[in-house]
Parts: C-alpha cells; sequence; structure tokens
C-alpha cells in the first residue's frame, strides 16, 4: 500500500525545488503523461480483451459441438438408407435363391425368365449366374459371355463358400467394370454339397444412390473397403477403386488436413453385413460463412473500440496533465512572486531599523554641533575661530546628507497617506521631462514621447506619481550615460494606464534584473548612487495599487512598464514602525 | 506671563542635555528627564509649559508618557519627537492630543518655531479660562 502511494507520488510531478528546471519539468510531467496513458489504456483494454477473447471461444465451441452433431446425425440418416438398400438387393437374392431350385435355374431357359422378370421389377442388376461348388459358372443369364468361367481362383470365390449371403467388394473381374456380387450359399438338394447364386450390380448403382443422398456440394460421400479402396467416386479422392489413405477412428468423427489451410472432417460409419464403411466429410466450420463473418465483426468491433479508447485516453490524459501543468506553474509563480515581495518587504524593514538606529546619534551630532556654533557665536574672535565655523558647516551638510539618505531609507518602508486626486498622466510626465531636460541635453540623450492623446484621466497620488516618473526616468539617464534616445508612450487598457519608459542604454544581464529592486543594489559608480530609487519606486508603485516590471537584455536598452490602475486606493500597511 | 517652561524626554542623556543647553542660551528655561517615570514625576511636580517628548524610552512609551502627563494636566502642549521616518506614531500622537510632531534629527530653529506655537496655545487657553 505504502509503495504503491510512494509510487503515485514520484509519478506527480511534485518536486517544487526541481520545478524551475526546464528540462527536469519537461522531462517530469513527459513520463507522468506516458505513464498515466498506459495505466488508462491498459485498465480499459484489459476487461474488453477478455470479454472479446471469451466471446470468441464460446462461439466455436458452440459451433464446433453443432457442426459435430449434425455430421454424425447425416451420417446416421445415409448409413441407414445404404443399409436398407444393400438389405433389399440381398433379400431379392436370397429369396431367388430357393434350394430346390438349383436345377431349375441349371436351365438356361428358365434362368433367363427369371433373370427379365427381375430385371423388369429391379433394374439394378447386371446379370445372374449359378456356380457350383468347384468354382464353375454352370449357368449365366446376362450381358456377357461369362458361361462356363470358372470362379474358383477368385477371392470373392473362396469367401462366399463359406457364407450363406455374401457381398464383395467392388471390382473389376473379366469384364473390366466396376462392379460387386451378392452370392447366396445354397445346399444341393440331397447333397452335402453346395451351390451359389450370384446376383451382380454395378458400381454405379451405389454411385447413384449415394448421389440422391449428397446434398451439399461442399460435402463429400463415398464408401470404401477394408483395404481403404474407394467403392464409390469421391470428389477428393477421385474415381471408384482409387485409394483412400486417411486414418478414421471407428465409427467417429476425425480431422485431417488437406493441404496447408483446408481442414476436414471425416465422419464414418461401418456398413452392416457389408465389407464396407461410408464415409461422409465436411469442411471445418472456421471455413464457413457463419464463423468468417463472426471473427470479421469481431476484429472490426475490437479495433474501433481501441481506436476510440485510445483517442479518448490520449485527449483525456493530454487535458488533464495540461490542467496540473497549468495550476502547478500558477502557484509555483505565485510563490515566487511572494516570495520576491517578502524578500523587498523584508529588506526594507531592515532598512528602516538601522535608519532608526542612525538617526539618534545623527540628531546628538546634530545639536552637538549646533551647540558649538552656538557658543561660537557669542565667543569673541580667536586664533582658529574661522576653521571652526567651516567644519561646522561641513559636519552639518554631511549630517543632512546622512539625515536624506535614512529619511529616504525609511520611507521605503513607511506608510503614506496618498492624496488621491483626478490627475492627467501625460501632463504629469510632460512636467517630469520639463523638469529634467537640463540633465538630459547636458548628457545629449533625447526624450521622445507617443502619449496617447485621449488617454484615461486616473485617481492617484501626484506626488507620489512624480517620485515614481522621475526616478524611472532619471535612471534611464543614468543607464545611457550620454548619447541616446528614451522612449515614453502611454495607453488606456481594461483595467488602467500603462507606461512604457523605454532607453536604448546598454542593457542589463538577468542577474542584475533579478536584484534590480532590491533597496542598496547598484551598478552605479561607488557614491553616486544610494541602490534605493527603484526599491522606492516599487514601494510606490505598489502602494498605489501598480505593479512595474522590466524588461531588459544586454546590448537591447531596457523597458520599463509600469502600470497603475484607474483607480488607486491609499493601501495601507498594517503595522506600525 | 510666567516664564515658559520647558521639559525635555528623551533616553539619549546627551541629546536631551546639549538641547536644555541650546534652549538655556536662547533664554529659554528647560529641564530633561532620561526616563518616562521622571518625566511624569517632574510633570507632576514643576508643571512645565511644553514637554518635547521622545517616542521610544526604555521604559515606558511615548505614547504612554503622553497619555499620563495629559492625565494630569491637559493644557500642558507635548510636542513628539519620533526617531522613524514613519509618521503612523506622530499621527498616533497627535490623535492623543499631541501638538505635534517632528522628525529626528531636528533643526534647532524648527523645533523653537512649534514651541513657539505650542506656547501660544497654551497661554491663549489660559487666558481664556
Amino acid at each position: 500500500m505504502k509503495s504503491i502511494r510512494s509510487w503515485f507520488t514520484h509519478l506527480l510531478p511534485m518536486d517544487p525545488d526541481k520545478l524551475s528546471n526546464e528540462v527536469y519539468r519537461e522531462k517530469s510531467y513527459g513520463y507522468f503523461k506516458n505513464t498515466l496513458f498506459g495505466i488508462m489504456v491498459v485498465i480499459s483494454m484489459i476487461p474488453m480483451m477478455i470479454t472479446a477473447g471469451l466471446g470468441y471461444f464460446q462461439y466455436r465451441n458452440l459451433l464446433h459441438a453443432e457442426e459435430y452433431d449434425q455430421l454424425l446425425w447425416r451420417l446416421d440418416g445415409a448409413q441407414k438408407t445404404i443399409e436398407a438398400l444393400v438389405e433389399s438387393l440381398q433379400s431379392i437374392v436370397t429369396f431367388i435363391a430357393r434350394e430346390d431350385r438349383y436345377y431349375a435355374l441349371l436351365n438356361e431357359k428358365d434362368l433367363r425368365i427369371l433373370f427379365d422378370r427381375l430385371k423388369e421389377e429391379y433394374g439394378d442388376f447386371v446379370d445372374l449366374g449359378v456356380i457350383d461348388s468347384a468354382g464353375l459358372q454352370r449357368s449365366y443369364s446376362g450381358p456377357y459371355d461369362l458361361e462356363g468361367k470358372n470362379y474358383s481362383s477368385q477371392e470373392w470365390f473362396k469367401e462366399a463358400m463359406t457364407k450363406t449371403v455374401y457381398i464383395s467388394n467392388v471390382y473389376l473381374g473379366y469384364r473390366q467394370i466396376p462392379h460387386f456380387v451378392i452370392a447366396v450359399r445354397k445346399r444341393i438338394p440331397d447333397t452335402d454339397d453346395y451351390w451359389l447364386l450370384r446376383a451382380t450390380i454395378n458400381a454405379d448403382t451405389l454411385q447413384k444412390f449415394i448421389a440422391t443422398i449428397q446434398t451439399k456440394a461442399t460435402n463429400d460421400m463415398f464408401i470404401i473397403n477394408s483395404d481403404g479402396q474407394l467403392q464409390t467416386a469421391s470428389r477428393t479422392y477421385g474415381p471408384t477403386l482409387s485409394s483412400y489413405d486417411k486414418d478414421l477412428s471407428p465409427d467417429g468423427i476425425s480431422i485431417h488436413k488437406e493441404g496447408a489451410k483446408t481442414t476436414t472432417l471425416h465422419a464414418s460409419a461401418a456398413l452392416k453385413n457389408t465389407p464396407w464403411t461410408l464415409i461422409l466429410t465436411e469442411q471445418d466450420y472456421v471455413h464457413k460463412e457463419e464463423w468468417t463473418s463472426f471473427r470479421q465483426r469481431l476484429i472490426f468491433i475490437f479495433l474501433g473500440c481501441s481506436v476510440t479508447v485510445i483517442l479518448v485516453i490520449t485527449k483525456l490524459v493530454g487535458i488533464l496533465t495540461d490542467r496540473i501543468r497549468e495550476s502547478e506553474e500558477k502557484r509555483h509563480n505565485l510563490l515566487a512572486e511572494a516570495e520576491h515581495s517578502n524578500k523587498l518587504a523584508s529588506i526594507g524593514r531592515l532598512a528602516a531599523g538601522v535608519a532608526h538606529e542612525i538617526n539618534n546619534p545623527l540628531a546628538i551630532i546634530n545639536q552637538k554641533s549646533g551647540l558649538i556654533g552656538d557658543f561660537l557665536e557669542i565667543t569673541p574672535s580667536f586664533e582658529y575661530k574661522e576653521k571652526i565655523v567651516k567644519s561646522l558647516v561641513v559636519i552639518n551638510d554631511s549630517v543632512l546628507r546622512c539625515k536624506n539618505i535614512t529619511h529616504r531609507l525609511l520611507g521605503f518602508a513607511r506608510r503614506m497617506d496618498a492624496v488621491i486626486e483626478e490627475i492627467d498622466l501625460n501632463r504629469l510626465i510632460n512636467d517630469v521631462i520639463l523638469f529634467l531636460e537640463n540633465e538630459s541635453l547636458h548628457n545629449r540623450i533625447k526624450i521622445r514621447t507617443t502619449l496617447e492623446s485621449g488617454l484615461s484621466p486616473i485617481q492617484s497620488d501626484r506626488t507620489q506619481l512624480q517620485q515614481i516618473f522621475l526616478n524611472i526616468i532619471n535612471n534611464a539617464i543614468d543607464a545611457i550615460v550620454h548619447d541616446g534616445v528614451i522612449e515614453i508612450s502611454s495607453a488606456t487598457l481594461n483595467d488602467g494606464v500603462e507606461i512604457k519608459v523605454k532607453d536604448n542604454g546598454p542593457g542589463m544581464t538577468p542577474e542584475i534584473v533579478e536584484h534590480i529592486f532590491e533597496p542598496f543594489f547598484t551598478t552605479k559608480e561607488l557614491g553616486k548612487g544610494t541602490g534605493l530609487g527603484l526599491s522606492i519606486t516599487y514601494g510606490l508603485i505598489n502602494k498605489l495599487g501598480g505593479t512595474i516590471s522590466v524588461d531588459s537584455a544586454v546590448g537591447h536598452g531596457t523597458v520599463f512598464t509600469i502600470h497603475i490602475p484607474f483607480t488607486s486606493t491609499n493601501i495601507e500597511e498594517n503595522h506600525h514602525e | 506671563m510666567n516664564k515658559m517652561q520647558i521639559l525635555i524626554v528623551d533616553d539619549e542623556v546627551e541629546f536631551a542635555s546639549t538641547l536644555v543647553e541650546r534652549l538655556a542660551l536662547r533664554g529659554i528655561e528647560a529641564r530633561s528627564a532620561n526616563r518616562g517615570e521622571e518625566a511624569v514625576a517632574l510633570v507632576k511636580a514643576s508643571a512645565p509649559d511644553v514637554v518635547i517628548l521622545d517616542l521610544k524610552m526604555p521604559d515606558l512609551s511615548g505614547l504612554e508618557v503622553l497619555s499620563r502627563i495629559k492625565a494630569i494636566d491637559s493644557s500642558i502642549e507635548v510636542i513628539m519627537l519620533t526617531g522613524h521616518g514613519s509618521s503612523a506614531a506622530g499621527i498616533d500622537g497627535m490623535e492623543q492630543g499631541a501638538f505635534d510632531y517632528l522628525m529626528k534629527p531636528v533643526d534647532l530653529t524648527a523645533l523653537l518655531g512649534k514651541i513657539e506655537q505650542a506656547y501660544k496655545k497654551r497661554t491663549g487657553e489660559r487666558e481664556r479660562q
């Protein structure tokens, strides 16, 4: 649990110390985005895959079972029909071969009459013959000249002599036409000897019969004998007497590959009283319309859903990351800003404290030198009087200088009572420029203005605004030193007035810009500036409810942008110094 | 009309005594106190016309001394001295009845002017009474 939480914490780009590091931030948001994407995809895809998989296998099993059932059912039907046919042929022959008919049937004429009648009723018979136990065909009726033929060496004869009813394999025999034989063995009256009544039926008969049962074009139905020889023609394995080499499961269904792609089911059943096995083959379900269309639909739906899910997640993760990033950055900026103004405020307080402590000894120096002056006034002239008086003037001037510094310092932090009145800022700026004219002319600095003619008047404090612009323009003059241009522009915005003061001086490095509003920070020569001008300006603008920002680059000059609200409220600090 | 009496209250001994001396050179009678309690006791004993009062002292704050003085005699005028640039404390003092406030280091001429005004106000009030 704890490790999961720490992992989540690690996942979020939370480390505020490193937030300012651009590379780290990009990397950490990228990591967050990718991980979130991964988690969401996995969470949504897994159930989808499980559902699709279940559907796939369930439906496959269902089709499979149904197919087996159907195949066995059809095989059973076909088996019964063929068995019934064979049964009927067999019983006809048995009926004809009554024992007492032996001698009558030896008569060629009687045999012919019988055969003709038989053919009239059952067209399947080709010929009819009587064979004695020695294998000699004693009489024959049929289209071939087979009377007197000796069958004693033929396999079927040997086997027929051992059974009462015998059905042979399909074979070519003397006539070279595929046929099979039904032979019935009877005893010759009053002897121990046997005779056979042999009826021949063309294999075509079987073939035609199977054709009537067989329905579907994709099916194949045929009969084989125990040696695997086709007894009827097969669509797959060729004409009658071709060989069939598949291993069959006895009275069941076996699966066989036909070539590289096709699988076929082979259902087999032994036919009663015959040496034959009926085989019904069918293509596996995977090749059938029902299954292929199901699979296509499943894949289509699955891909469709996946694409939708991924698109939605991508969008969602993007929005989420942006939101987090936005709020993190906002928070970071606010923190940095608060830190900056806090820093300025505490430096200000420190400065005020120092100034206060200096003021008291300064007051003593002031009074003591005053007292000395008082005494000198009432003392008659003596040797060094004049020099002492001069020194006192210098002391007083120095005290005054110190006083100015401490009072400005204190001003940085002190509460000021703004006098709010309506002010035309353009006029105020022009006044300030007029005030600085001598200095700028002296340094050959041009001050150009592009002031908005209908600039909205504002409610603010005149003295403080004068101080602000005096400081900033003075600062620009000091930055340029000599020969340069200062451009001042004003514009009305939605929530106040914006003034830009641009100089073409040397510009500042980011390190300097960072500290520019801090008290005592100065780039001027020692003794030339106190480093208080801009920090006091910053404080003044803040107190009027405005903002100041600086944009500078080395070699490109500096732009100060000052924003003053339409109405300044007198913002007081809450603490009393 | 009695001679004007000034009390200077400041914990900086040198500052207070020097100021007393300079005022004396200008014919103004002044005394000094360096603690709040001492100042209150002196006010009780000698009833000065104008008190120059530093806002910051170790035992009692200037504002507290001010309210005690005003409790003893509300017609005594008090000029506050403040070491900070902040006018806030001075304004607070004026709200509590101080005559005016000045910032340190103070210019003697300015201080004399204020003392003059304060004294005029006090004597005017006295005459009305």
